[in-house]
């Protein structure tokens, strides 16, 4: 099933056309409509004509997130603010929110791609979407709102929180298709086990999680605790919101909306574009966008694009799962390490919820990765010998995954430091450069 | 069965000691311990004469613990006693996966506390039940020696 058959499936000769038109027509408007791109254009000495292929764009500047700070609120905005009808922005981590402006040709792209993604995930009109982002500033319950709106489907803008009430309305009105957080949804599995409601009694069948990175192991949890198939939607305010990327029924990668978003993988260090397959930074060009259309925007996600043509027929690259976020990265030893590809390997391995910590060290010149690791209940033996297997066990898959020895040092249950949240502090850098 | 208390410890300068002043303070005997050790950590096994409330108490002040159950023998405290045991568990193709001494007070006996795998457990069971001179003890025989 799709929503828009011929955009969705367009053949990648024609799609990449439409692009290349797009792009063109984009670099032009950001050229004279944004002071702050005009001048990063004389800076490195172009001019909109040096755009002529599609590959022309990894000569073009890269935008960043304090780029959209130094320029808050409105310094990156195309259009004047009588054009914009609706301002989102997410709260950072210090001091000023990212704002973005949306035109209403925006908004209705922006609804379009969610029905595209909604579909993807297998809504139609019939549903029945509970929406349980938080609608606000924050872009993912309006987001999902006007997309399910455009597709049809009957929108129950519940937003987050008050479990009791979600739990209810679950019930009562049957729900079809959740949408939230995928902390959220295991959150409401565990609820509803503990009011004793069978999830096969409810009608709920798709769910569509973003807005945090998730495991596919936690989609397992997921998909065992409220008996539905889970998808991934992928989004950012600063690109659009939630719908950039959506896992089809295939749950092998995001499809990006590439008639409307060019990704790009980079190396995060020398920002140096990286072949498909590649794992490192996405960078977005949004190529229709007018209230705030930004160039090369730098995500600080990590994935990799995979070009295989998908079995559901749709043309658009697809994104794997995020891998994690550049600021976490380490370079050890000239490798980049992601504290989540450390967590992947011991969810692989059995722990439920890993706490773990990397240490990194430099011992003469040489880099030295220890992994604290958590003995869990799971894990734990009374018998060295298994202790000593599960050390060698852990060291192993980390070598493999990262390529790199690791001292593996397994330490007591709760030892660990935690940040807020309960997670532990994941990473402890000791070296002096 | 016995029930014995698993604790995981990293090897550093008084946890040990932490961990045996809490059950002390909370009047709980230990009728046995055994440490095995790397580098790193240890594994603490203990016999206690009240293992729940020697679990809650442990718990109570964040030390997790785990039950592992493992087995109690009598055997006489005589040359070749102890072998016995050993050589019928080694013609049953059972691996003593560790073993340690329990101190009896009200026997001349040695008690040994045997640990093999859970999926040879019964068949353990059964071989030891057959040696004449040595006696398998359940719990409530074992904590009252
Ligand atoms: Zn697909």
């Amino acid at each position: 099933m799709y929503w828009n058959k011929s955009c969705e499936c367009m053949p990648r000769e024609k799609l990449q056309e439409l692009q290349l038109e797009r792009l063109k027509e984009m670099v032009n408007r950001i050229y004279h409509d944004v002071p702050f791109y005009r001048n990063k254009f004389q800076e490195a000495g172009l001019v909109p004509e040096d755009v002529q292929e599609l590959s022309d764009l990894q000569k073009l500047p890269f935008t960043t997130k304090v780029d959209l700070r130094d320029n808050y609120p409105y310094g990156l905005f195309a259009v004047p603010l009588e054009k914009i009808v609706r301002i989102h922005a997410s709260s950072g981590t210090t001091g000023k929110p990212t704002v973005v402006g949306y035109t209403r040709k925006d908004i209705t792209i922006w609804a379009e791609i969610m029905a595209r993604s909604l579909v993807a995930a297998g809504a139609d009109s019939h549903s029945v979407v509970q929406n349980a982002y938080g609608y606000g500033l924050f872009t993912g319950g309006l987001g999902v709102h006007y997309g399910a709106e455009m597709l049809g489907a009957s929108i129950i803008p519940i937003s987050g929180g008050n479990t009791d009430k979600q739990i209810m309305i679950m019930k009562d009105f049957g729900t079809t298709v959740l949408t939230c957080t995928p902390s959220y949804a295991i959150y409401l599995g565990d609820a509803l086990k503990k009011k004793g409601i069978d999830p096969e009694s409810l009608k709920l069948k798709v769910g569509v999680f973003g807005a945090e990175p998730w495991s596919d192991s936690m989609r397992k949890e997921i998909e065992k605790k409220l008996k539905i198939k889970a998808h991934d939607i992928y989004g950012l305010s600063e690109i659009m919101g939630p719908s950039v990327a959506i896992e089809c029924e295939a749950q092998n990668g995001l499809h990006i909306w590439e008639d409307h978003f060019i990704p790009e993988i980079i190396d995060p260090v020398t920002l140096k574009v990286l072949p498909y397959g590649e794992q490192g930074e996405l960078v977005i060009t949004t190529i229709t966008k007018e209230g705030i259309p930004l160039l090369r925007y730098q995500t600080h996600d990590i994935t990799s694009i995979n070009p295989e043509p998908c079995g559901c027929g749709r043309t658009h690259l697809r994104i794997n799962r995020l891998q994690g976020r550049t600021d976490d990265m380490l370079i050890i030893r000239g490798v980049n390490v992601f504290p989540t590809q450390i967590e992947s390997v011991l969810l692989e391995l059995g722990e439920v919820e890993p706490h773990y910590q990397l240490i990194v060290r430099r011992e003469g010149s040489l880099d030295t990765l220890e992994i604290k690791v958590e003995l869990s209940e799971e894990m734990f033996s009374d018998k060295i010998s298994n202790l000593e297997k599960l050390e060698k066990r852990i060291a192993l898959r980390i070598h493999s995954t990262i390529g790199i020895n690791a001292k593996i040092a397994l330490v007591e249950p709760g030892s660990l430091p935690r940040a807020e949240g309960g997670k532990s502090q994941r990473v402890l850098d000791l070296r002096k450069i | 069965m016995i029930r014995q208390v698993s604790i995981f410890m990293e090897n550093h300068e008084g946890r040990l000691n932490k961990m045996l002043k809490i059950l002390a303070e909370n009047n709980i005997n230990i009728r046995s311990l055994n440490i095995a050790e790397t580098m790193d950590y240890g594994i603490i096994r203990l016999i206690l004469q009240e293992t729940e409330k020697g679990i809650e108490v442990l718990k109570k002040n964040n030390i997790r613990c785990t039950l592992t159950s493992v087995l109690a023998a009598e055997v006489p405290d005589q040359p070749g006693g102890l072998s016995n045991l050993v050589d019928a568990l080694t013609q049953a193709k059972i691996n003593i996966v560790y073993a340690y001494s329990f101190l009896p007070k009200k026997t001349e006996n040695a008690i040994i506390i045997i640990r093999v795998d859970d999926e040879v457990q019964q068949k353990a069971i059964e071989t030891i039940e057959k040696i004449s001179t040595v006696n398998l003890l359940d719990a409530e025989t074992l904590l009252m020696k």
